[in-house]
């Protein structure tokens, strides 16, 4: 097992219930895989990164990755 | 004509005297209104070379067609003029209820013109003008200024005002309106100012002219309250613009100790939920759905209406990490009227350029109370740092020497909006090619790069990006002057607005006919930068030097030893100038001016300058 950070931007806090929480899952979890542990939705648009740089929902995450899911801003 | 009142009212303050002048329908559907309307003026009335802080400047205030009428966020103007911080074309837009009243007076446009003996107040209401006195909140900031105007004619009229800043010509002030925000970060305040204009007010009652009224009332209300439940739906006024910065921190693109570093361990304690949690109150411009500004008590108990862009740069920017604290300089930006963004820039500059020994003083990162000071020295004038930076970061980069253009985070000599471009390259090209200084309203491509693209691509899809996005919110909705944040941030269709448009004028346009309206109003605006600037060339629309310089890389982080490649951005530059159909100076060529219906203003512009 390893252990991965999740942090969420903007709405999706409220929506979700928290900001940010340390998960532990299995050494082949993929992005998608840990949205269904937090319940995240699928199919809502969105922007993830993994260490600061952008990621498909099929991504492999490693030990102390840092994926982060934000709403598509677009800027004020 | 429907859809537009075919009036502008033209003021002289030097003379005290007033006009009412009409134009075309040709002239009406070539530039549509606001930044059209502005810019065409601007570059037919002002002579080449005149001082932007001089009788001779003209301030313009414009609507558009669906401007003022009820429908998603219409309720904002613009404002104009050759702008006192880059000697070029500026303008701005802001909130405000002058929209609705100045064409319910009978005008899609005000131009004022020379100088006022003394401070003055305009009063518009219907035909009528008055030239009235101003001394008694001459010196005052906005919000007493404001305070006084609706004392006198109550809260319903449409106010712009300028505080010190905007007096004292700094050349970041701006335009103010309590029923909204701020607009014309390029100094229209200090030309307000200039002038001794202290503020205009304006309170009609004759309908707008629209060709379906019916129609237009029926879908504007339906439409208002779909725009509210889709914000509702996403959540997306929770934190407002600032759920953006801690997405900047995570992706390494905040601006943090005047944009030397991309991120930072304390920014959450600025980030939207923080914002949120010490929310005292929400507010929004007339007609608005999604109301963007999060007020909160400033160190002094003050009420203080924060954004991201004020939030960015007033906080991680100069190493502030206390909301009330960064309330507090947003609130002291807010009376004296000066630019936050600009404001906080110039902040970061100064204390930039002292640590690294180009001037002496004793200001530090992180020093809220010596930034108040200095701020306060800015907006009054006093002293020489506050009347070198009053200058803006650029004059007083080159007044100071010692290398210290490198610490103005500039584009033509506007200060740049918060994000940290060091290593995002269609934001920078967004950046350079803003045609007013770098603004994000022009072009906002981050998330697009990050997520549809390579980061480290310089490729034409990023310059495309950019021109889509121009005709959109540089274009579009900066002239039938609408707010962008329903299409921008909830997904409200474009669409909709040719549907608005036609409903009020009885045309049948689309998208495409706006988007050829939005490229003559960015060739017009070139035209005006090349009479000004006849030897203007590509490194205008370069982004600020020290995100090419190797030694500012992250050391750390997602981008850890990356920076923009000078000679890549040269090549971006260029897909943007070919699809364009620029020269390689950044000018519309003869053939592109032709396309846009501007063969007579081509051939006016060989005066200036020499056209490909």
């Amino acid at each position: 097992m390893m252990k991965v950070t999740i942090k969420l931007i903007g709405p999706l806090v409220n929506q979700l219930g928290f900001s940010e929480k340390e998960l532990t899952v299995a050494p082949s979890a993929t992005v998608e895989e840990i949205f269904a542990l937090v319940k995240i939705d699928k199919a809502r648009p969105k922007i993830v990164t993994r260490n600061g740089r952008a990621v498909g929902p099929g991504e492999k995450v490693e030990d102390g990755d840092r994926i982060v899911v934000s709403p598509i801003y677009s800027g004020g | 004509m429907y859809g537009w009142t075919g009036h502008i009212l033209r003021i002289n303050l030097s003379t005290k005297t007033s006009r009412v002048e009409t134009f075309t329908e040709e002239f009406a559907h070539k530039w549509i209104g606001g930044r059209g309307f502005a810019v065409k003026i601007l570059y037919d009335e002002l002579k080449p070379g005149i001082d932007p802080l001089g009788p001779d400047n003209k301030f313009i205030v414009a609507v558009g067609p669906i401007a003022g009428i009820p429908a998603p966020n219409t309720g904002k103007a613009v404002v104009a003029a050759k702008s006192p911080i880059t000697g070029g074309y500026g303008d701005g837009n802001l909130g405000t209820r002058i929209t609705e009243h100045l064409r319910k007076c009978g005008y899609d446009a005000l131009i004022v013109e020379g100088r006022a003996e003394r401070p003055t107040m305009l009063y518009i209401e219907n035909d009528k003008v008055e030239f009235l006195p101003a001394d008694e909140v001459w010196g005052k900031g906005t919000y007493e200024t404001n305070g006084w105007i609706y004392a006198k004619y109550g809260k319903g009229v449409g106010v712009l005002n300028i505080g010190q800043g905007g007096e004292n010509m700094v050349r970041y002030a701006v335009v103010r309106s309590l029923e909204g925000r701020a607009g014309g970060r390029p100094g229209i305040g200090a030309v307000m100012g200039s002038k001794r204009l202290k503020a205009i007010v304006a309170k009609g009652t004759i309908p707008i002219p629209q060709a379906d009224p019916v129609t237009m009332k029926r879908i504007g209300a339906e439409d208002l309250r779909k725009v509210q439940q889709m914000d509702k739906e996403s959540g997306w006024s929770i934190q407002s613009t600032d759920g953006v910065l801690a997405w900047c921190n995570e992706v390494a693109a905040l601006p943090v100790r005047n944009f030397r570093q991309t991120h930072h361990v304390d920014a959450w304690k600025v980030d939207g939920e923080r914002l949120n949690n010490a929310r005292i109150a929400t507010y929004g411009c007339p007609n608005c759905t999604m109301r963007c500004g999060i007020t909160i008590h400033d160190d002094a108990g003050r009420e203080s209406e924060l954004d991201y862009e004020n939030i960015g740069l007033l906080g991680p920017n100069l190493e502030i990490f206390d909301l009330p604290q960064v309330g507090a300089l947003n609130y002291m930006c807010d009376d004296y009227g000066i630019d936050t963004m600009s404001g906080g820039c110039v902040l970061s500059f100064y204390a930039d350029a002292v640590d690294h020994g180009a001037i002496s003083g004793d200001i530090k990162f992180g020093d809220a109370e010596g930034f108040k000071k200095i701020l306060t020295a800015i907006a009054l004038r006093q002293g020489q740092v506050g009347n070198l930076l009053a200058e803006g970061s650029l004059r007083a980069a080159r007044a100071i020497g010692h290398g210290s253009e490198a610490y103005a985070m500039q584009v033509k000599g506007l200060e740049v909006a918060a994000y940290n471009c060091k290593f995002i390259p269609g934001m920078a090209l967004a950046f350079g090619v803003s045609p007013i200084g770098a603004h994000h309203k022009e072009s906002w491509v981050i998330t697009f790069e990050i997520k549809q693209t390579s980061r480290d691509s310089y490729g034409p899809e990023k310059a495309q990006k950019v021109i889509d996005l121009q005709r959109i919110r540089g274009g579009l909705f900066e002239y039938i002057v609408s707010c962008r944040f329903p299409w921008i941030e909830v997904g409200w269709g474009l669409e909709n607005y040719p549907k608005y448009f036609n409903a009020v004028s009885g045309l049948n346009w689309t998208l495409e006919d706006f988007w050829t309206v939005s490229d003559r109003v960015y060739a017009m605006i070139k035209l005006f930068w090349l009479r000004e600037h006849p030897q203007t060339d590509r490194k205008l629309d370069y982004p600020p030097a020290v995100w090419f310089d190797p030694a500012n890389s992250d050391t750390e982080g997602p981008i850890a030893g990356r920076y923009l490649e000078y000679d890549k951005y040269d090549v971006l530059l260029q897909h943007y100038y070919d699809i364009r159909g620029y020269d390689r100076r950044g000018i519309p060529t003869h053939a592109t001016l032709a396309r846009l219906g501007l063969a007579a203003e081509a051939k006016a512009a060989e005066k200036y300058g020499s056209l490909v």
